[in-house]
């Protein structure tokens, strides 16, 4: 069985009965070496659809947390279950609970940092205390607006008033939380947020591809949360000075914000700030200053980094690359696609209205990065079969897109790989609409293929 | 992917069921099992699935048996009736599996234990009838459907599986209308089977309940029963525990009843 992978966390869901002899056989060693090579957050057991448990059942999957968590710090634990489960949970592990619980899929989200949709108004309780802090703080470092109720009838009471709230949190539990670093996206600025002591784990718990890939499509402000760092070693020294340094190639900044320096030497800060790392003592200094975010390159998400152009390897390879698409069109809807034009130019949308589109990068022996613009309604037709429902919640459809669109990633990556080249994809991204995507990729060229299935036409994009 | 024409010709293709197993079924419906054994003995596949079969463990026999007709007189009427239906199913079954790693008698193990365990239901529920008895007999047709409409798309469906959860039976309904249940149910009505038999199958998705409250109830202890199966390693392993979805709520009030009879603790 292999783990569904959305928003940075991926998800386990065995079905019907979990005891010592079934569960063993839902993870091959094949499936364990897979997860353990996900670049995900998290990784979840859903227990949605399992009807019965035991200790042993459970067992087998915290094997497999435990290797993850030796591998790449990522968070495990449960999810989609009922206060009955809860309380089993709660009874087999009692004071040993390395794990976390998440009482529905869309909880572990908000706790997710690659999860790109913040500000959430989230309503949460514990009947333990440190338990309600310890998910306040997550909440709040992910972006998000925790409301703590303090009793369990408060919790009743509000919560039965969803309208005011965008989530409401109870039945869940923080274990030994994930090490990566927590990543937020505001306006045109990524924020990091690290704490307490940092050595040589750096390397390991920040997420480089992600990072990368923020650079490759346009970010140039890079805000390093510091509140609750104690201090830092000069390994981690090391990590960072060499972090400005390749932002500097991307003409972006790096900046540290309530970093207190009295556990560890000036002579480091000294380094970083020739590294070319900025210092400021709230994150408001900079958040509230347009000027300064001007300057610091917030207001642009344009990739600045020398402008690349379509390589002969990538001119090659394209055949591939329209395959990919028009052959997950014609397993999405059933029907025909069909290449009208290709052009190498500047992306030429000529009516913007109505538009939304999904990229995804790839990088590894050939880098770049896919861009799909549809008119709504025919991206509604193109993700049927994923979305299932007929709905006009844009939100959804932006959601199903990406999940299109990586599929596409994800059949690039096979075909690439039939000719010995080698990739990775990177998270999809979505716009919804076409201003936004331009914004990122500007006048970068690129090759645009007019695309059609049933005469409703989309557009492909290829660029570097 | 797959479109309707591909499951149009794929029940097209299904070949009516044998005059041999026809004559066999139309002498069990009326109690005569020595004639029936005596015409099932002309199908040399049906006499070794049959012997096959029965000497599995489960059935619980203490030495093997070897001749038809002691098989159809131990068996007796109903349960000979749901053996020939679980060889009419196979007869749908590939020579090799290819999206799930089963085998033969893999699939005949299966059979065996749904059969078995179909029957204890049937008994605590008072309902045994011999079309009720046979109902469970279409189940793993799902299994085989599955397989012959995606075993060339295994890439696609790999693909897609690994982005969304979805399931065969849902990817199937969204592409072309029908479900993998619809198809068992056009099967039925191919083989001449009861009504009954396509009707409870259907309900036993989970997803489309019947008006009829005793077909619902046997669909929900078929669904459980199915999902009860499916989560034993040997099925686990052949890729078959999330093949169709299963829908814990449709069985949440039988539960209990069902633990209960299976001695789960």
């Amino acid at each position: 069985m292999r783990a569904v992978v959305k928003n940075g966390v991926g998800v386990f869901t065995p079905q019907g009965f979990l005891d010592g002899n079934s569960s063993s056989a839902f993870l091959s060693l094949e499936d364990i070496e897979a997860t353990l090579v996900l670049n995900v957050d998290m990784i979840l057991v859903s227990l949605k659809r399992v009807v019965f448990f035991n200790k042993n059942g459970l067992e087998v999957f915290m094997k497999l947390f435990s290797k993850i968590r030796q591998k790449n710090h990522a968070t495990v634990g449960f999810c989609d279950y009922d206060e009955k489960k809860y309380k089993a949970i709660n009874i087999f592990y009692q004071d040993k609970m390395y794990f976390s619980l998440y009482k529905t899929i869309d909880i572990a989200y908000l706790f997710s940092s690659s999860f790109q949709k913040q500000n959430k108004n989230v309503l949460l309780y514990s009947d333990d205390k440190s338990q309600r802090s310890a998910m306040a703080i997550e909440l709040h470092d992910n972006g998000h607006n925790p409301i703590i109720a303090q009793t369990r009838q408060e919790f009743r009471e509000k919560s039965s008033n969803m309208g005011a709230y965008d989530a409401a949190i109870d039945l869940t539990y923080l274990g030994q939380m994930g090490q990566k670093i927590a990543t937020r996206v505001t306006g045109n600025a990524i924020i990091y947020s690290i704490s307490s002591f940092l050595d040589a784990e750096i390397s390991s718990k920040f997420n480089i591809q992600y990072h990368n890939n923020s650079l490759n499509v346009g970010f140039r402000l890079f805000i390093f949360d510091a509140y609750k760092v104690i201090s830092m070693n000069v390994h981690a020294l090391n990590f960072f000075s060499k972090l400005a340094s390749s932002a500097a190639e991307y003409n972006a900044n790096i900046c540290f914000v309530g970093m207190d320096f009295e556990k560890t030497t000036d002579t480091f800060k000294e380094t970083l700030e020739d590294a070319g790392i900025l210092f400021y003592d709230q994150m408001d200094d900079i958040l509230k200053n347009k000027e300064l975010l001007k300057e610091l390159g917030a207001s642009s998400a344009a990739n600045t980094k020398t402008k690349r152009v379509i390589n002969k390897q990538t001119v090659t390879e394209l055949p591939r690359f329209i395959d990919a698409t028009v052959v997950t069109i014609e397993m999405m809807t059933n029907s025909k696609a069909i290449k009208q034009s290709a052009q190498v130019q500047a992306i030429d949308i000529k009516d913007k209205t109505d538009k939304i589109a999904s990229s995804i990068g790839y990088y590894g022996d050939l880098d770049g990065m896919v861009i799909l613009v549809f008119p709504k309604a025919i991206a509604k037709k193109a993700c049927e079969l994923l979305i299932g429902e007929n709905t006009n919640d844009i939100e959804l459809i932006l959601d199903t897109l990406a999940e299109l669109v990586n599929i596409v990633g994800g059949r690039i990556k096979t075909l690439l790989s039939d000719q010995n080249i080698s990739v990775d994809i990177t998270l999809p991204r979505t716009y919804n609409n076409v201003d936004s995507l331009l914004e990122v990729i500007q006048d970068r060229k690129g090759v645009q293929v007019e695309l059609s299935f049933n005469d409703d036409k989309f557009l492909f994009f290829l660029t570097r | 992917m797959i479109t309707k024409d591909k499951i149009d010709e794929f029940i097209e293709k299904i070949p009516p069921a044998p005059k041999a197993l026809k004559e066999t079924l139309a002498l069990l419906n009326s109690g005569e099992l020595i004639k029936a054994s005596k015409v099932a003995q002309t199908d040399l596949a049906l006499s070794k699935y049959l012997k096959n079969l029965v000497n599995k463990p489960i059935y619980g026999f203490s030495h093997e048996v070897k001749d038809i007709s002691q098989i159809f007189g131990i068996l007796g009427v109903s349960d000979s009736q749901q053996t020939v239906y679980n060889y009419m199913t196979t007869l749908l079954s590939p020579s090799k599996w290819l999206l799930f790693k089963l085998n033969a008698k893999n699939f005949y193990e299966l059979q065996a234990r749904l059969s078995k365990r179909w029957e204890l239901i049937l008994k605590h529920l008072g309902k045994e009838d011999k079309n009720t008895i046979s109902a469970i007999t279409l189940l793993p047709a799902s299994i085989i459907v599955s397989e012959a409409l995606f075993c060339h798309k295994i890439k696609d469906v790999t693909l897609l599986r690994a982005t969304k959860n979805l399931d065969y039976n849902t990817i199937l309904a969204r592409l072309c209308g029908m479900d993998l249940f619809d198809i068992c149910e056009q099967i039925a009505l191919k083989w001449e089977m009861p009504k009954e038999i396509g009707e409870i199958i259907q309900a036993s998705s989970g997803l489309k309940p019947s008006c009829d409250e005793d077909i619902n109830l046997l669909a929900k202890w078929m669904h459980l029963l199915l999902f009860y199966e499916l989560s034993q390693p040997l099925f686990i392993e052949a890729g078959l525990n999330d093949f169709v979805d299963f829908q814990v709520d449709f069985i949440g009030d039988i539960y209990d009843d069902f633990a209960t009879l299976m001695e789960i603790e």
